[in-house]
C-alpha cells in the first residue's frame, strides 16, 4: 500500500469503485460542506474536493477536505498549478497529509481568466505532470524537489486527470503515458458523453499497457437539461456532447430524469469496459441526487475493504 | 523586437501637468519601428499635449526631440545640453529605455509615455505578436519552433491540458491557437515527435532577478 | 514624402547642429586614413557582397562629411539621399572598428540626428521596404 487510503484499498482488492466530488464554498460556510458531506457519506470511496474551480476563490481545498473528514468522508484533496510556486505546493502537501489526507489529484486547473479574479497573476510554476512528479519524489524517494530530505514523508495516492475528448486526440494516450510515467495511481477522466471516442481511447491505452499501469476512473456528469447540455456542447473546450444525446435531453417530457438515466446507462456501460476500475461522478450542485443515482446505477453498497 | 503602446492620454497629461517645461524624448530603435515612440509619433503627442493644455489655460510646454537609441550610452551626448532647459521628461522608449534614460539625468524627473508590452514579431504593418518572454532557458528546439512559455496561457511543458477545442484554439479565446497543438502539429510534421513524449523535469526560473549578461570574450575587461 | 518634408530646409539650423559638433567631427572626418578596416567589421558591408556603398567610412564621409563639406547648405533631395545612407544602409549596431579611434557610429548618428532636425527620417508603415527610406 502506498497510501492506505480506502480508495487505494478498494482498487487494490479489485473492486470497481465510486467517487464523488464535492466544491466548497465561496466562503466559510461549514453548513455547507456539510450538508454537501451529507449526502455523500457511505454512498463514495472518495471525495474529490476542488481546488478554486474555475478560478473563483472558495474555501481551500485542504480545508474543506479536513471537515469532509469529520463528516465520514474521505477527500480526494485536488492541486492546481494555477495559484502555487512550487514552494506553497509542497508546504501544503505536508499540511494536508499530517491532517489525515490521503489521496490527492493533481491539475494544470482553469485558467485564471475564466474565474472572479480575471486579472490575477497566473502562477504556473510547474505544469501538472511536473506536480505529479514532486508528489512521488516526495512519498518514495522522501525528497523535496530539489532533493532536500524530508522529515517525515506524506504517502499519498496520487491522481492525475485525463481528457479524452481535446485535440489533438492522438496525443491524448500519449499525454495519459507520461502521466503515469510520472507517478499518477490513479486518474479520472474529463467527463464522457461521446462513448465512441472513449472506446477508442482506452483501446489505445490498452494496447499501451497502461490500463495495467494505472487505474482509471471514467468520469461521468448527470446532464440537468437540455439547456446545460447545449451549453456545455457549445462554450466547454474540451468537452465533446454527441447531438443524439443533446436531442434525447431536449426532446425529454422531464429532462433532469432523462439525465440520470442516461448517466446510469452510461455507468452501467462503463462498468463492463475494459480497463476501467470506476466511475468518478461529478454531479455538479446536484448532490442530492447522488444516492439515487449510486442505486440505480448498483454502485452502492459499497465494498467493506 | 521590443513591442511597446502609448498610454492613454489622459494618464500621459496628468503625470506631466505640473511641469512648465517638458521635453518628450522619442526613441528610433523598437518603439520607432513598431510605431508608438519614434520621432513622428514624439510629433503627434506633443501637439496634442499643447492642445490640450491650451484649452485648459495651463502653461506648461512641451517641446520633442528624438534620439537614435535610448537603451545606449553613445546616443544621449546630443541631448545633455537640451535636457537642461526642462524641468521634467517624458520618454517614449520601452521600460529600459526610460529607466537609461532617468540614469543619465537622475536631477530630472522622467515619465514613460508607453507601456511596453512584450518582445515580438511584426505580423504585418502595425500588428504585432508576443513570441517570448525572455525566461532564460529556452526550449524551442524541442518545441517545434513555437515557445510553450509565451503562447501557452499556462506555459505547460509537458503537452496541451485539457481544454483545447476541436479547432485546435486555446480555451481562453477562440482566437488564440493552442501553443501544443501547433507544436504536437509541426513536430508531427517533422516525424520528431518523440521530443515531447519524454517527461520534461520541472525547470528552474532563471528570469526572477534582475539580468545581467558579460559575453565571454568581455569578462576580463570588465572584471573587479 | 510625407507632408513634413515639405518645409524648406532651415540651412542656419543645420549650421547650427554642424557647429556645436566641430571639432570632434572634422577631426574625426580629416583622421580617416581609408585603410578599409571598418569594412571588414561591418555585418551590412559583407552580406551585400562588399558593395562600397555599406563600408561604413563611405557612409560617414557622404552623410556628415558631405554636410560639413557644403556647410549645410544642401536641399531635401540630398537630404532624402542621405537618409538612405544613414538608415538603411546602416543599422547603427555600433561595431564598426577604427584602428585609430575614430567613432563612426556617432558621425552617422549625428548625421540622423540633422536629418530628423529637417524631419527627414523612416517612414515606417509606408508600404514596401524600400519605401519608408
Amino acid at each position: 500500500m502506498k497510501s492506505g487510503s480506502r480508495l487505494e484499498r478498494v482498487l487494490a482488492a479489485g473492486h470497481f469503485a465510486f467517487t464523488g466530488e464535492l466544491g466548497p464554498p465561496q466562503g466559510a460556510n461549514v453548513e455547507a460542506i456539510k450538508k454537501k458531506a451529507n449526502y455523500l457519506k457511505g454512498i463514495t470511496d472518495a471525495v474529490n474536493i476542488t481546488d478554486n474551480q474555475t478560478a473563483v476563490v472558495r474555501m481551500a481545498s485542504w480545508a474543506a477536505g479536513l471537515i469532509a473528514i469529520q463528516e465520514g468522508l474521505e477527500p480526494n484533496y485536488q492541486m492546481v498549478c494555477r495559484d502555487r510556486n512550487r514552494i506553497a505546493m509542497q508546504s501544503d502537501i505536508l499540511g494536508a497529509y499530517a491532517h489525515g489526507i490521503r489521496n490527492m489529484l493533481c491539475l494544470s486547473g482553469d485558467h485564471q481568466q475564466f474565474g472572479n479574479h480575471p486579472l490575477t497573476k497566473g502562477v504556473f510554476d510547474i505544469d501538472s505532470i511536473q506536480l505529479i512528479n514532486m508528489v512521488k519524489g516526495m512519498r518514495d524517494n522522501k525528497k523535496f524537489l530539489n532533493g532536500d530530505d524530508i522529515d517525515g514523508a506524506p504517502q499519498l495516492f496520487i491522481g492525475a486527470a485525463a481528457n479524452p475528448f481535446a485535440e489533438p486526440f492522438e496525443f491524448r494516450v500519449h499525454r495519459l503515458a507520461k502521466k503515469v510515467a510520472a507517478g499518477a495511481d490513479f486518474i479520472q477522466t474529463q467527463c464522457i458523453y461521446d462513448m465512441k471516442r472513449f472506446r477508442e481511447w482506452m483501446k489505445q491505452a490498452d494496447d499501451m499497457g497502461l490500463t495495467e499501469k494505472v487505474n482509471i476512473l471514467a468520469g461521468v456528469t448527470p446532464l440537468k437539461s437540455g439547456g446545460m447540455a447545449r451549453y456545455m456542447a457549445k462554450n466547454v473546450s474540451g468537452i465533446i456532447i454527441p447531438d443524439e444525446i443533446i436531442d434525447r435531453i431536449v426532446n425529454a417530457k422531464k429532462a433532469s430524469e432523462e439525465g440520470i438515466k442516461l448517466c446510469v446507462e452510461q455507468i452501467e456501460e462503463l462498468k463492463e469496459m475494459k480497463g476501467v476500475r470506476g466511475v468518478h461522478l461529478m454531479a455538479i450542485e446536484w448532490e442530492h441526487r447522488v444516492p439515487e443515482i449510486a442505486e440505480r446505477a448498483k454502485l452502492i453498497p459499497r465494498p467493506q475493504v | 523586437m521590443i513591442v511597446g503602446e502609448r498610454k492613454p492620454f489622459d494618464e500621459i497629461k496628468e503625470m506631466i501637468k505640473s511641469f512648465k517645461k517638458v521635453l518628450n524624448v522619442g526613441c528610433g530603435g523598437c518603439t520607432s519601428i513598431c510605431m508608438a515612440g519614434g520621432q513622428r509619433e514624439v510629433g503627434l503627442l506633443n501637439e496634442e499635449l499643447q492642445n490640450a493644455f491650451k484649452q485648459e489655460g495651463a502653461s506648461s510646454r512641451v517641446d520633442g526631440f528624438t534620439i537614435e537609441r535610448q537603451c545606449n550610452a553613445d546616443f544621449f551626448s546630443e541631448l545633455d545640453e537640451i535636457v537642461k532647459e526642462y524641468d521634467g521628461l517624458l520618454s517614449m522608449a520601452c521600460g529600459a529605455g526610460v529607466q537609461f534614460l532617468a540614469d543619465r539625468y537622475p536631477q530630472k524627473p522622467v515619465f514613460p509615455a508607453l507601456n511596453t508590452v512584450f518582445v515580438g514579431v511584426d505580423r504585418d504593418i502595425g500588428w504585432f505578436e508576443e513570441n517570448c518572454r525572455t525566461c532564460r532557458e529556452c526550449v524551442l528546439g524541442e518545441t517545434g519552433g513555437i515557445c510553450p512559455v509565451t503562447r501557452c496561457a499556462k506555459s505547460l511543458f509537458n503537452g496541451p491540458c485539457g481544454g483545447t477545442s476541436r479547432e485546435g484554439k486555446c480555451e481562453v479565446s477562440k482566437d488564440t491557437p493552442c501553443a501544443w497543438f501547433e507544436i504536437h502539429k509541426r513536430l508531427k510534421e517533422q516525424n520528431r515527435l518523440e521530443n515531447i513524449l519524454r517527461l520534461k523535469p520541472a525547470r528552474e526560473w532563471r528570469n526572477q532577478t534582475q539580468g545581467t549578461l558579460v559575453q565571454e570574450a568581455y569578462k576580463k575587461r570588465y572584471a573587479k | 514624402m510625407s507632408h513634413q518634408e515639405l518645409k524648406p530646409v532651415d540651412t542656419k539650423q543645420i549650421q547650427g547642429m554642424l557647429s556645436r559638433k566641430k571639432g570632434k567631427m572634422k577631426r574625426f572626418l580629416s583622421y580617416c586614413a581609408h585603410c578599409s578596416l571598418c569594412a571588414e567589421s561591418c555585418f551590412l558591408y559583407m552580406e551585400h557582397h562588399k558593395d562600397p556603398q555599406y563600408m561604413p567610412s563611405y557612409k560617414a564621409i557622404n552623410s556628415l562629411g558631405k554636410l560639413y563639406r557644403k556647410n549645410g547648405k544642401v536641399d531635401r533631395k540630398l537630404l532624402t539621399e542621405m537618409k538612405g545612407i544613414v538608415w538603411r544602409n546602416c543599422v547603427l549596431c555600433g561595431r564598426c572598428y577604427c584602428p585609430i579611434g575614430i567613432h563612426i557610429p556617432s558621425m552617422i548618428a549625428f548625421a540622423r540626428s540633422i536629418l530628423r532636425s529637417q524631419d527627414v527620417y523612416p517612414q515606417l508603415d509606408e508600404v514596401s521596404s524600400e519605401s519608408w527610406l
